[in-house]
């Protein structure tokens, strides 16, 4: 499971690191709205080669995005045969088995393809370049102007943050019932449906029972130390944007900008 | 049949920045039959070493040999299953482990897995249970209703229901009760002597080693730094200070005896051999 690197936060010295995380959501959020825009090649070439400038400043390798999309690549190729195949529409461009594949097809499906991997890239960029923490702060500043219509900001953050804080928890958690049960004879890789739905479920009721106990503890140290959702709180970390954070967000509102106005173009 | 480590090292997460060299070119001797102790600071490799004993963790370096088979370094063993039911082990905090509905079916779920039928499973648990010093009113009880003492106790039943030869037990009194903690070392020790299972613990307690342990394995930085009797280890008092070992109160207690004139003869671990000795000594002088 230490493999696994998307969403990984990579403790590096960079500009983009030292961003505000609520410029780089915002910028976030305004290049994933520009990649649904249809502007053509030349627009994704633009949006890629622009991330890609971001990639680099961020000091982040081509390796490390190659891996963390390595998780995607069951669920791209899945989407590319059933799009192939789906689709009718364009010329007829060669049949196999008595499927007809048409060229508008192949067409539609790269878009999509294209698309995702940016996405994957642009949500990269920001997950690894971010500190989980920084990152909650950030969502609950954003979300801060919609407790007007009593959406719970700061809830919705604490709740995040403390969902992010237990996963390596759960995972050491996993790997230690995991032993616990082999040593009493439980194989997780083989044996008959029976024995293996049995394996599953040695793990899973001792998992969620120590999940829930830890919550319960958590809630009670919280409470024991006067924590109460919704009373106005002091933080310790105070955010500020400064020039740069502006520019970094202005840079991809102009990127969407750009998109629309190439888009418009076309037609 | 025994268990010797020959040169065995492992390694975590190799070939990746958070690589870490957990045992360091082990040469162990496990003799067999005998009651030994495993102590050393966190992080010298204790729980790394034990979990080779039942091929949860395969050395990345050197050969292990456990009860007539061979573990090798860069080989895909064989008959892994069959040597978990030999080598029976508790882990830290076993009652997290816990799944069934009842107390007996949980004890019960090791044996069938090793193939025992349902009825001679059942049985197994029973006697399980029962050793653990748990009555039978426990058997049709939810594992998650019981305190924390009893859930540990139905944990180490679900290990001795599968019988194995060798019972490793990761710190099994952490956290227990002062009687909770010597009904279950008696057990361990009866196991030991009157079953004739090969036991080893992992332990903090001096004490404990002193009073049940025959044989002390003092693991430091990853390599057994230390493998020796009891005895040895305790009356080495250079060892022990080495490593900030208080020697055991019965040692400290018979010391204070020596200089103010008694004669007290070595070995002797329990308090009533050294009343006896107090008492038959205090009649001679009259």
């Amino acid at each position: 499971m230490g493999n696994f690197t998307l969403g990984r936060y990579l403790p590096l010295d960079s500009p983009i690191h030292k961003l505000d995380p609520r410029a780089k959501i915002m910028a976030m959020l305004f290049t994933l709205v520009a990649i649904f825009i249809p502007a053509g090649w030349i627009g994704y070439g633009i949006i890629f080669v622009v991330v890609s400038i971001v990639i680099i400043r961020a000091k982040l390798s081509f390796r490390f995005i190659w891996k963390s999309m390595k998780p995607m690549l069951i669920m791209m190729i899945f989407l590319l045969i059933m799009n192939i195949l789906v689709l009718r529409s364009g010329d007829v461009l060669v049949s196999i088995f008595g499927f007809d594949i048409y060229t508008q097809a192949i067409l539609q499906t790269l878009y999509i393809v294209v698309r995702l991997l940016l996405m994957v890239m642009i949500t990269t960029c920001l997950t690894a370049t971010t500190k989980p923490l920084d990152m909650t702060l950030g969502i609950e500043d954003l979300l801060k102007p919609f407790e007007k219509i009593h959406v719970p900001a700061h809830e919705i953050a604490m709740l995040i943050s403390i969902a992010l804080r237990f996963i390596p928890d759960l995972i050491d958690e996993t790997t230690r019932i995991m032993k616990a049960q082999e040593s009493r004879g439980v194989d997780l890789k083989e044996g008959k449906i029976k024995e293996r739905i049995m394996a599953i479920l040695s793990l899973i009721v001792p998992l969620f029972v120590s999940a829930f106990q830890r919550a319960e503890d958590l809630a009670n140290a919280m409470e024991a130390r006067g924590y109460a959702p919704g009373e106005p709180r002091t933080r310790y970390k105070v955010l500020k944007m400064t020039g740069k954070d502006w520019f970094f967000v202005g840079c991809s509102i102009l990127l969407l900008i750009g998109m629309i106005v190439l888009m418009r173009f076309k037609v | 049949m025994s268990i010797t480590f020959e040169k065995v090292s492992h390694i975590y997460s190799e070939g990746t920045p958070y690589e870490h060299l957990a045992l360091n070119e082990v040469d162990l001797e496990i003799q067999e039959g005998k009651m030994s102790a495993i102590i050393g600071e966190t992080g010298s490799g204790k729980s790394t070493l034990v979990q080779h004993l039942n091929a949860l963790l395969l050395p990345s370096k050197g050969k292990l040999h456990i009860l007539e088979r061979t573990i090798e370094a860069g080989t895909q063993p064989k008959g892994l299953k069959s040597l978990r039911g030999d080598v029976g082990l508790v882990f830290q905090f076993p009652e997290y482990q816990l799944f069934e509905e009842t107390v007996l079916k949980d004890v019960a779920f090791g044996p069938k897995n090793f193939g025992v039928s349902e009825q001679d499973a059942i049985e197994k648990a029973r006697k399980a249970i029962h050793m653990v010093g748990l009555d039978s009113s426990f058997e049709e009880k939810s594992p998650l209703e019981l305190s924390g003492g009893q859930k540990r106790r139905v944990a180490i039943a679900g290990i001795l229901a599968m019988d194995p030869k060798v019972l490793v037990l990761d710190e099994p009194t952490a956290g227990l009760d002062p009687l909770g903690t010597i009904q279950m070392m008696e057990l361990f020790k009866e196991l030991n002597t009157k079953y004739g299972k090969t036991v080893l613990i992992v332990t903090h307690d001096m004490e404990q080693v002193y009073r049940y342990c025959d044989r002390v394995i003092v693991m430091k930085e990853g390599k057994v730094h230390i493998h020796t009797t009891v005895e040895d280890f305790f009356h080495d008092s250079k060892a022990c200070k080495e490593m900030k070992i208080l020697p055991p109160s019965m040692i400290q207690m018979c010391d204070l005896l020596r200089e103010n004139g008694f004669a007290i003869p070595e070995g002797i671990h329990h308090t009533s051999e050294l009343a006896e000795v107090i008492a038959s000594q205090v009649v001679k002088h009259g």
